[in-house]
């Protein structure tokens, strides 16, 4: 029996790693991938075009120009016009432009108070807004409007506040995601497209045992991924910290690992090729990752999609996972993520293996 | 100069060699046949010909030539390239009329009153003018070959190349094929170039060429190729050296016997062929299995087994039984319910309709074959094992798989490679293999847990000659050193002969169930099985 499940296991290992196309996606997916989404997906204002019109003829408007410099802005460029101005920014040259009418100056020095007409090209409306953001800072530090208050900021877990530490891990559990239900059905469908489907079915050993050690074989390849992503690409490249234990994390993408191939084995039993294994991935994966808060933080959800969220594994994994490296929570206290994933996990596992079981 | 001239074309696919050095002619009105096992070059030189791959060499056709794909472009009006495949060229949810007007529309045709004349002619040489208004995908293997000829041939090309199209096809709607090429080539004059796997069709071509892993070994006539050979040819008589081999009906020998000498068919030409190159041919040897569990007198029982996809009756009430110490033959076209059947057996596929006894035990559910599993050995069409693991790697699974302790596997698969002679290959993967090993290779995976029947499906299909008759040879020795039963299915007729038994299948009902003496006794006048099927085909319909 239990030789009988290390052979299954075994065979489904050599078959992965004599399929070098497979091998390289999914060395791809674990290394540069993640690489990839963590530097380069970029929240942050930096490197803006600024171009600005001054009718005042410089003083005040020169000291506030000053202020935008590397690496939030680029050096602003000076137009004639406001048309021009508008001409630039609608040809994607200019990001921001300010207009110092002429009688800005005089305005401040009589009324003591004035205006700067501003314009952005708010398509990239993150970055756009937060130059807006900037800029105020800038102009605050102008006005004096007496209020005797100062803000003393402590950026807790993430120092810094880099988008790339996050980024990165989130793109990895999300690579674990879409590989587990990939590797996962291509193993059964791989038997499908080869013929070799009906000779599986004539062997006497019982299904339940071929189903679980050809997922458990695809769960041992994920982790492997595990392991070289979080060593290489989170802990070396992006020096994301551990404030937890490693091996809580481990344990919990072990049971994540087993979800998606639950997922796997559904995609398995409705697929009869390896193009329908990749439609389909996509089209479960997809809901199941915006759900999830990798890319739009859950509290900013529609509240219906609020609700949603609480059933989607990958909500419990991402924060069980940002709870042990950024937050440091001890194992303990991890418990709710654990039972998220595992509960959810074994709903999906079970319906997948009841579901391609069926075809035995 | 001749009306095709194809002058040495070599053809590679990657760094693999398909086609070495071959030179044909054809002229005008000829019928020029490529015969030869799967992975000979047959297709590849056909490509080439059709200027459809990229070759060295020339190929010229009414006077004008091309040596590359872009350069046959000018000659493409004039040429009809079939496929393999049955249907390959057809939509299913196109009806037959829609096809026509289809590939007319394709071509540029005009048209016109002269067009509509053809179509109907066509029509009418296929025996399709009654199903014009059905979809492609409802007709039977046999019209879906007419109605793809046809439609290679409504551009009226003046060169046809048509690969394997008969392959898979009943024998009737084979000669209907056939009549329609006659028919073409008297009044167009086309010049026609065809592959076929079946030996008696190169008596009805004006040349035939022979394909041997890549090189043409011969050409001429059927009548003058046979004639080269017959010294060779004797008598079934037990020989074994380098210089000849016994094999099935026929014993081949470069030396002379005392056997009387008998008239040879073109399968001798491989056999003579390989015997002169001095290529070895490994001596097939079966052991006593091991096991001593006692094999049952009647292994299988079916009673009106029936299956049915939607609307379409693959099989229909079909009375069965197997012996132990017999090989029977369940033969038919393509489509005719033979690998659905054997489906049906093995619980692959679930029985719509009637009794299925397996080795003494009524099958009624999923759990009543459990225990059968280990005692029977099913070979699968195409001989699906893992191709990502070698031949060595292959059989250590199957055999984990069937419980057999290491030791006892490995002693096992060694001994399976020498007698089944493919010692040599242990560490290659199975797509490395040529087809003949192949299927040696996976019929050793089904024997390793020594079954005591064994369900082979279509095992022979595009395999050479030579392999072919050593895996015949290795099934009959597996029946007298083992006593099992087997079960083949193959849609070339002649293998009939090879059988105890015969069932014929035909639009999935049964119209055949006898032994091969008795067919033969019950149609003296027949010359080959392939005629006996001939009668039943036609009395059905």
């Amino acid at each position: 029996m239990i030789g009988t499940f290390f052979a299954l296991v075994a065979k489904e290992l050599i078959g992965f790693f004599r399929s070098w196309g497979l091998v390289a996606i999914v060395l791809y997916s674990f290394t540069l991938d993640i690489y990839i989404t963590g530097a380069g997906i970029e929240m942050q204002a930096k490197n803006i075009a600024v171009g600005y019109v001054d009718e005042t003829g410089g003083g005040m408007s020169g000291k506030i120009l000053s202020r935008l410099h590397m690496p939030e802005f680029q050096k602003p460029v000076m137009f004639t016009s406001r048309e021009a101005l508008s001409r630039s920014i609608y040809n994607r040259e200019i990001m921001v432009g300010l207009i110092f009418e002429s009688d800005f100056e005089k305005k401040l020095k009589r009324y003591g108070r004035t205006s700067i007409e501003m314009l952005l090209d708010s398509i990239a409306a993150t970055q756009s807004f937060q130059a807006l953001q900037y800029l105020q800072n800038i102009l605050l530090d102008y006005a004096d409007i007496g209020i005797p208050v100062e803000l003393k900021i402590h950026k807790l877990f993430n120092p810094n506040a880099t988008t790339s530490q996050f980024m990165a891990m989130a793109e990895m559990l999300s690579v674990i995601t879409l590989l587990g239900v990939i590797l996962t059905a291509v193993v059964f469908v791989r038997e499908k497209e080869n013929g070799t489907w009906d000779i599986m079915l004539l062997m006497p050993i019982d299904p339940k045992l071929i189903i679980l050690a050809k997922s458990f074989s695809q769960v041992l390849v994920i982790m492997g991924g595990v392991v070289i992503a979080t060593g290489i690409v989170l802990f070396g490249v992006f020096d994301v910290p551990l404030n937890g234990s490693i091996a809580a994390f481990f344990l919990l993408s072990f049971f994540y690992a087993f979800t998606s191939a639950g997922i796997g084995l559904f995609v398995a039993a409705v697929s009869k090729s390896m193009l329908q294994v990749a439609q389909l991935s996509i089209l479960i994966m997809m809901p199941l990752i915006f759900l999830s808060g990798a890319w739009t933080p859950i509290h900013a959800m529609h509240p219906l999609l609020q609700k949603l969220s609480l059933i989607s594994p990958l909500r419990y994994y991402i924060e069980g996972s940002e709870s042990i490296f950024f937050r440091g929570t001890d194992f303990a206290d991890l418990w709710s993520y654990f039972g998220g994933v595992i509960v959810l996990g074994s709903v999906l596992y079970f319906y997948g293996f009841r579901k391609i079981g069926r075809l035995f | 100069m001749a009306e095709l001239e194809i002058r040495g074309v070599t053809v590679k696919h990657g760094g693999i060699t398909a086609v070495k050095d071959a030179s044909i002619y054809a002229e005008r009105g000829e019928i020029i046949g490529l015969i030869g096992a799967d992975g000979a070059g047959k297709s590849s030189l056909m490509h080439a010909a059709a200027g459809v791959i990229r070759f060295d060499g020339e190929v010229s056709f009414g006077g004008t030539s091309f040596g590359s794909p872009r350069e046959a472009e000018r000659l493409k009006p004039k040429i009809g390239l079939m496929p393999q495949g049955i249907g390959l060229v057809l939509y299913k949810n196109l009806t037959v009329s829609e096809h026509l007007s289809f590939f007319s529309k394709i071509r540029g045709l005009k048209e016109d009153a002269a067009l509509n004349d053809y179509k109907h002619r066509l029509l009418k040489m296929a025996g399709l003018e009654r199903f014009t208004e059905r979809p492609a995908g409802k007709l039977s293997g046999g019209m879906m070959q007419k109605l793809s000829l046809i439609c290679t041939l409504i551009h009226r090309p003046s060169l046809l190349i048509l690969d394997e199209p008969t392959t898979g096809v009943d024998p009737l709607s084979r000669l209907e094929l056939w009549k329609i090429l006659e028919e073409i080539r008297e009044s167009e004059g086309t010049v026609t170039l065809m592959s076929t796997a079946y030996m008696q069709e190169a008596e009805k071509m004006d040349r035939v060429y022979l394909f041997d892993s890549g090189t043409i070994i011969a050409s001429g006539t059927a009548e003058e190729l046979n004639e080269t050979v017959k010294g060779y040819v004797y008598e079934p008589v037990a020989c074994r050296s380098d210089r000849c081999i016994a094999a099935g009906h026929y014993t081949y020998s470069l030396d002379p016997l005392k056997t009387p000498h008998k008239e040879p068919t073109l399968e001798a030409l491989f056999f003579i062929n390989a015997l002169k190159r001095g290529v070895e041919i490994p001596e097939i040897v079966v052991s006593e299995r091991e096991s001593e569990e006692p094999i049952p007198q009647v292994v299988m029982e079916a009673k009106g087994l029936t299956k049915r996809f939607g609307d379409f009756v693959a099989d229909d009430h079909i009375d069965m039984d197997l012996k132990s110490g017999e090989i029977l033959g369940l033969l038919g076209a393509n489509g005719a319910g033979k690998t659905t059947f054997i489906k049906m057996l093995l619980g692959l596929y679930p029985i719509d309709d009637g009794e299925l006894v397996l080795l003494g035990k009524p099958i009624r559910s999923a759990e009543d074959r459990l225990g059968l599993k280990a005692r029977i050995g099913y070979v699968s069409q195409h001989f699906s094992l893992y191709k990502d693991m070698t031949v060595r790697e292959n059989l250590l699974y199957f055999a984990s798989m069937h419980g057999i302790d290491a030791k006892k596997a490995s002693s096992r698969i060694d001994r399976y490679a020498k007698e089944l002679g493919f010692t040599s290959y242990m560490d290659s993967l199975p797509t490395e293999l040529p087809l003949g090993i192949n299927q040696r290779f996976s019929v050793a995976a089904a024997l390793l847990h020594e079954p005591v029947v064994l369900f082979l499906d279509e095992p022979t299909s595009g395999v050479d000659a030579i392999a072919r008759s050593q895996f015949w040879q290795m099934l009959k020795l597996l029946k007298r050193k083992w006593g099992i039963a087997i079960l083949i299915t193959t849609h070339y007729m002649s293998e009939a002969e090879y059988c105890d038994r015969v069932v014929l299948l035909k639009e999935g009902r049964k119209v055949a169930d006898d032994s091969v003496e008795n067919l033969y006794k019950k149609h003296p006048a027949a010359k080959s099985f392939e005629e006996i099927f001939l009668h039943y085909y036609e009395d059905g319909r």
